[in-house]
């Protein structure tokens, strides 16, 4: 071994962590700065209940990383101590809390998926805007509906009921919608049935959000539609989607029906709430199998070093979440 | 030698039978000697496959749409050996993704950044030996996806190296792989830089100060730092890319956009933004082709001017100062792309400004060569003429810095030329002047001057007669990318300067042939070069020729800088930096920092 | 042999200033100008042109003259032991300083007006870049875009007004374009999604090139366009023309179905 003259009194690995967090952080700054660019230069972007972010469960899983934060150090002292058993407790509860997040994260996925909030190719249902192709893929949907229902010969009553309630769609809301776009083509009274349309099968959640919702669901700007708006349709204005407000929608309601939804911004929503959070949960994965490599050696003095290494990254995933937190569930 | 080899390379030959051997010391070598040569040769294939592109480029360009000999009919059977456009766009597309993909920043940072770091600062190996050959490995990932998506359906990438959605998304798959390669390279250029910075920062040899290293290393450091902080946003937006194509997010598609085979995604995603993510990187990424090259001329021209180098520091300021000001241009790129002109204002004064410490380097270069004893080696006559080239791109780079210039300029023959003198003129040539330099040490033997000099007369001629050219047909308004710029009856008339490019072009080409002969030739039978055949001071020259395991067969320590040439301390003239000092003089102390 | 080398350092800025030279001989220069900024800019790059061609002499001038003199076999006395200046840096950095300064804020002008001053002129004209031809519609009868009465052009054809200001939104169908206008030295990039704004003042009639500058496909090259300035009264008359004929057409097409 040669002598050398190093400039930092820390070891090599050491440094190396720190410059490889360094390209880490460009590369989040690369993510989240696309999310900042692409969220204020969006027409609308829909609020976090709009597309079931719930703060709760993110907070939740906020203070689960933070704490496995906390573990982790612990899991160093007691290396440093030369606790080898100590230490190996505070990293599987590391492994654990990590866990946990993962698993917290994958139900809030599953959940968007239910509702089939994901991009659009090939099975997503988020729609731009309440115009005539988004009419037209709800019938396409309540034709697959009915085809599937009615196939099977014995219908149990609840079948019928499910029938029923297709039929009661399509003749209530999408008839009326069609056939006004089809009477007058740029009327606002078709756009206003077609909104009403989307409204039931899935209500914004703040009252507020229909000024946007109508302002995105008429092509060229909002002002005069809303007039008119006001003058020939007041079932559709403000308080319609407050008195939807209270319930869930159809969608919500009858699970079964997964009829496409109309969510302004929501393509784009969620491009980048899958961005950010997949390529965090994959850092996540990769800082649980370090997790687990350490758990198979004994973790004395000599592994200490390694274990902060890998606490470093670990603070830094936490980090990351930490930002990741208010930008997507509280703004 | 093994004597001071560190232990772990004793163990390595120990438990490896013959064949093992051989596949540990030349395959899956983590002796950064053996990554280097790898990544050279690699990308020297990769070079001639780039300039066999450019011929492509050249061909249609001089000869529209009448077949191409030789390669015509091996590429284009269906066409009779004609290019049609959408093989045009294919042929500069992965041109440009070869030469500055796998060609030049892979030579300058994998092969001489590898092979000369741990060497020149006196160190036994890079601080992360495995990771080093994992950076040499994750090449070939992107070798095979550029290579092979030339035979994929849709052929390769065809929206230019700079690959802008919203057509990039509408490209064949080629464009898919054209990323997946992309990202390939990037891990293996983040891999690599976090080595070079960590060995540079903690493995230099005792005495061996910041301040004492070559130009070389310093250029090395700034462009690992360049690499590590500018490349995972192009990570970033590459992963984005990939997904608007894959997964239908929207990132770069705009509000209810449709085009010929794209599937229906989401909308709302501003093209602009991969423009910015682009050239955040790419931008710098120009400095990360230049600042090795410049850093290897200086070491040369000192060498060779056989005086210290004229202003070392305000040399390492100005690379600094470069990569700084690097970050902060990107967008002079975009100037009519309809960002907001303000910001175009302000990138142009940015613009401008860098153009400062290139200045200093110039001039101190100039400094350098003044009052020498010039020797007119090989490496010398390409490390002056990278200077001499350096200035004509540059200067170029003042006129399409001025906004209103390049409204009329941009996307014109105009920028070819500019980027075609910086990069070939400038670092293609200082990269061949360092193959001649740096070839003792690497083989231990010497490449022929004559025929060094030979090829260097060719090429230097020729590819001022190639791209100088392109200075004026950029004024005309001669657009870049026109698989026919003849369509244009305005164009007709620069037909004849485009044949005679082209001719030019394909001459060069041919005068390689001499350096490739030359290099093969001298690895088996060149003369025996000794340790220091150029009696240089720096740490390199003072291990044996090739190196060994573990590099130097002694404990290098440092007692000056490496450009003492000529001092009057010693009779000879030079003074290695791991020479004692006589005694009458006690040793310098290494200040501290 | 050595001063060889100087030499052939030398045919640089020889052969390089020789090309700026003769080149306007062989008509291969800036294209025939008829704008009214377009002056403004030639000024602008021939004002670079001369200063960094200076710049160039002197420089390469430099290098030449050193390894001539300083050439190793004949220059008897020995290498300075010179590690630099401060004075000497102090020098160039700041004229280079001042130099580049000078020329950024001397440029800035120009490029407002070129990009940043759109007059309140009402628009010309519309031009649309699709996959590879440039779509125009301007205004009918009443004088107001986006109305039923619009008259649109695909022929790639463009006429517009000579001698005074035109306004134009160019916009993108479906990939990156780039609306360029050589003669007129004015270029903009067409971004789906966006509107981008362009004004320029033509001095003379006459047809020219319409030029795209952004590569947006295998058809990028035959992406040809031709504008056609002419007086206001010849404007006129030719959308008189058109819209007559385009209502000729709708009104065969009602009588059809
Ligand atoms: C090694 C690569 C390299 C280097 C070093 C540079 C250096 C510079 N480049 Fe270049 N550039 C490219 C590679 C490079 N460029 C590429 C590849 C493209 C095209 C990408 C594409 O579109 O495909 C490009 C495009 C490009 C553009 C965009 C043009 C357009 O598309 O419209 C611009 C605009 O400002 C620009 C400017 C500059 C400037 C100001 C410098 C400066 O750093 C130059 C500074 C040097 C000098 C000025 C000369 C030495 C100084 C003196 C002799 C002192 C005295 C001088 C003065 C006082 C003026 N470059
Ligand atoms: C490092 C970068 C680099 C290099 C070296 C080159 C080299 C050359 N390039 Fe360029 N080129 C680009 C980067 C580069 N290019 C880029 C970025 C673009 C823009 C693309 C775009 O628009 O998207 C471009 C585009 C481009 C165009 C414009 C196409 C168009 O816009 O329509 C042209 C046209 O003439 C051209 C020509 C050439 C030529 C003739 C060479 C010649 O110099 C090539 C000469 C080749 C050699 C000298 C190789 C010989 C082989 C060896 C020396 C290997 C020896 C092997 C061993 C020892 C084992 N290139
Ligand atoms: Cu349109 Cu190029
Ligand atoms: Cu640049």
């Amino acid at each position: 071994m040669f002598k050398y003259h190093p400039a930092l009194p820390i070891p090599n690995g050491k440094t190396c962590v720190w410059l490889f967090l360094s390209t880490e952080i460009m590369f989040f700054a690369g993510l989240i700065g696309t999310y900042i660019v692409l969220r204020f230069g969006a027409v609308a972007w829909p609020r976090p209940h709009d597309v079931h972010l719930s703060e709760p469960i993110g907070a939740f899983n906020t203070f689960v990383l933070i704490c496995s934060s906390v573990t982790v150090v612990l899991a160093l002292e007691a290396a440093k101590r030369n606790k080898a058993g100590e230490a190996k407790g505070w990293i599987l509860l590391t492994f654990l809390l990590g866990s946990v997040f993962l698993g917290v994260k994958m139900y809030e996925y599953s959940a968007k998926f239910a509702h089939g909030l994901y991009p659009q190719e090939p099975h997503g249902l988020i729609y731009e805007k309440a115009d005539v192709h988004y009419t037209a893929a709800v019938r396409k949907r309540l034709a697959e509906l009915k085809t599937k229902l009615t196939l099977q010969g014995e219908h149990t009553p609840e079948q019928d009921a499910q029938i029923a309630i297709v039929d009661q769609i399509s003749r209530d809301l999408i008839d009326p919608a069609e056939k006004a776009v089809r009477d007058e083509p740029d009327s606002p009274q078709g756009r206003i049935l077609m909104l009403r349309l989307a409204y039931a099968i899935y209500p914004p959640q703040y009252s507020d959000e229909a000024e946007s919702m109508a302002a995105a669901a008429s092509p060229d700007g909002p002002p005069i539609k809303l007039v008119s708006y006001e003058t020939e349709q007041p079932a559709a204005n403000g308080e319609a989607p407050q008195a939807e407000a209270e319930h869930e929608g159809l969608n919500g309601e009858h699970s079964w029906l997964r009829l496409p939804v109309m969510i302004p911004g929501g393509g784009l929503w969620a491009s980048t709430y899958f961005l950010l959070t997949g390529f965090h949960a994959l850092h996540v994965v990769i800082g649980l199998i370090a997790f687990g490599l350490l758990m198979m050696t004994t973790l004395d003095r000599k592994r200490a070093n390694v274990i902060e290494n890998v606490g470093l990254y670990w603070h830094f995933v936490d980090l990351v979440w930490i930002f990741l937190f208010p930008l997507l569930y509280l703004f | 030698m093994s004597t001071i080899t560190a232990g772990t390379h004793v163990h390595d030959h120990a438990h490896h039978g013959s064949v093992g051997h051989f596949f540990s010391t030349y395959v899956f070598s983590r002796d950064h000697k053996i990554i280097g040569l790898q990544f050279l040769f690699s990308t020297l294939f990769w070079f001639f496959i780039g300039g066999m592109l450019a011929l492509g480029v050249r061909w249609q360009l001089a000869w529209p749409w009448s077949p191409m000999p030789i390669l015509g009919n091996l590429l284009y059977k269906t066409e009779g050996g004609q290019i049609a456009p959408e093989a045009y766009t294919m042929l500069f597309t992965m041109h440009a993704t070869v030469m500055i993909f796998m060609v030049i920043i892979p030579i300058l940072a994998g092969a001489f950044g590898n092979f000369l770091i741990p060497l020149m600062i006196g160190a036994e190996d890079m601080a992360f030996p495995t990771l080093n050959m994992l950076s040499y490995w994750f090449m070939w990932p992107a070798f095979l996806c550029f290579g092979g998506s030339f035979f994929v359906a849709g052929g390769a990438g065809s929206s230019g190296w700079t690959v802008y959605p919203p057509l990039s998304l509408t490209a064949g798959s080629g464009q898919t792989l054209w990323l997946i390669g992309l990202t390939c390279v990037g891990v293996s250029s983040m891999m690599g830089s976090v080595n070079y910075l960590t060995t540079i920062i903690q493995m230099r040899a005792p005495g061996m100060t910041m301040f004492r290293l070559p130009m070389t290393i310093w250029a090395m450091f700034i462009t690992a730092v360049l690499q590590a902080f500018a490349l995972p946003v192009l990570t970033a937006a590459g992963f984005m890319q990939l997904s608007d194509r894959l997964l239908g997010t929207g990132f770069f598609i705009p509000e209810g956009w449709s085009a010929v085979n794209s599937v229906r995604a989401a909308g709302g995603g501003q093209p602009l933004l991969w423009q910015h993510l682009f050239w955040f990187y790419s931008h710098p990424a120009v400095y990360i082709m230049i600042l090795p090259a410049m850093g290897m001329v200086s070491d040369m021209i000192a060498c060779f001017a056989r005086k210290p180098l004229f202003g070392y520091k305000p040399m390492v300021y100005s690379i600094a100062g470069i990569a700084g000001l690097g970050f902060i241009v990107w967008g002079h790129h975009m100037f009519v792309s309809g960002m907001n002109p303000v910001l175009g204002m302000t990138f142009m004064v940015a613009t401008m400004l860098i153009a400062l410490p290139s200045a200093i380097k110039v001039f101190n270069w100039l400094g350098t060569i003044w009052g020498g004893k010039i020797q007119f080696t090989t490496p010398m006559l390409f490390a002056m003429s990278f200077v001499s080239m350096f200035i004509i791109g540059g200067l170029s780079g003042i006129f399409m810095a001025a906004t209103p210039i390049d409204i009329f300029i941009h996307d014109t023959y105009f920028i070819v030329a500019h980027f075609h003198y910086v990069l070939f003129s400038g670092t293609a040539m200082a990269v061949m002047g360092a193959i001649y330099f740096w070839f003792p040490k690497m083989f231990g033997r010497m490449m022929n001057d004559s025929w060094g000099k030979v090829h260097f007369l060719l090429t230097f001629v020729f590819l001022n007669c190639v791209f100088f050219p392109m200075h004026i047909l950029g004024m005309v308004g001669f657009p870049r990318r026109l698989a026919d710029p003849y369509h244009y009856e305005t164009f007709r008339h620069l037909q004849p300067l485009n044949q005679f490019i082209s001719i030019c072009a394909i001459c060069m080409v041919a005068s390689q042939s001499i350096f490739v002969v030359n290099f093969f030739y001298s690895i088996f039978f060149g003369p025996k070069a000794g340790r220091n055949p150029w009696h240089a001071n720096s740490l390199e020259w003072m291990a044996p020729s090739p190196p060994g395991h573990g590099n130097f067969d002694f404990q290098p320590v440092v007692y000056r800088g490496p450009y003492e040439y000529g001092s009057p301390e010693v009779d000879i003239d030079y003074y290695p930096q791991t020479m004692p000092p006589p005694e009458n003089k006690p040793p310098q102390p290494a200040p501290a920092h | 042999m050595n001063r060889f080398w100087s030499l052939v350092f030398l045919m640089v800025p020889v052969c390089g200033v020789a090309t700026f030279v003769v080149a306007p001989y062989f008509q291969i220069w800036f294209p025939h100008d008829i704008s009214e900024h377009g002056r403004v800019i030639d000024q602008l790059f021939m004002f670079i042109l001369w200063l960094t061609g200076i710049i160039f002499i002197v420089t390469e001038g430099a290098l030449v003259y050193f390894t001539w003199k300083y050439d190793g076999r004949t220059n008897p006395e020995p290498a300075k032991f010179s590690h630099g200046s401060h004075t000497l840096e102090v020098v160039w950095t700041i004229l280079p300083a001042v130099t580049l300064l000078f020329i950024a804020i001397y440029q800035m002008n120009a490029w407002a007006d070129a990009k940043m001053r759109k007059p309140n002129v009402p628009i010309t004209a519309e031009v649309t870049g699709r996959q590879f031809n440039w779509d125009v519609r301007y205004p009918g009868p009443d004088g107001e875009l986006y109305t039923p009465d619009d008259i649109i052009r695909t022929d790639g054809q463009v006429h517009l007004p000579a001698n005074e200001e035109v306004l134009l939104v160019i916009k993108a169908a479906d990939v990156l374009h780039s609306f360029f206008l050589p003669n007129i030295r004015m270029k903009q990039d067409v971004v789906p999604g966006m509107e981008q704004y362009m004004w320029f003042k033509a001095r003379e009639t006459g047809e020219f090139d319409i030029v795209c500058a952004e590569l947006c496909g295998w058809g990028h090259y035959k992406m040809k366009g031709r504008v056609t300035f002419e007086s206001r009264e010849d404007f006129d008359k030719w959308l008189k023309q058109k819209s007559d004929e385009q209502n000729a057409m709708t009104i065969a097409q009602t009588k059809a179905e």
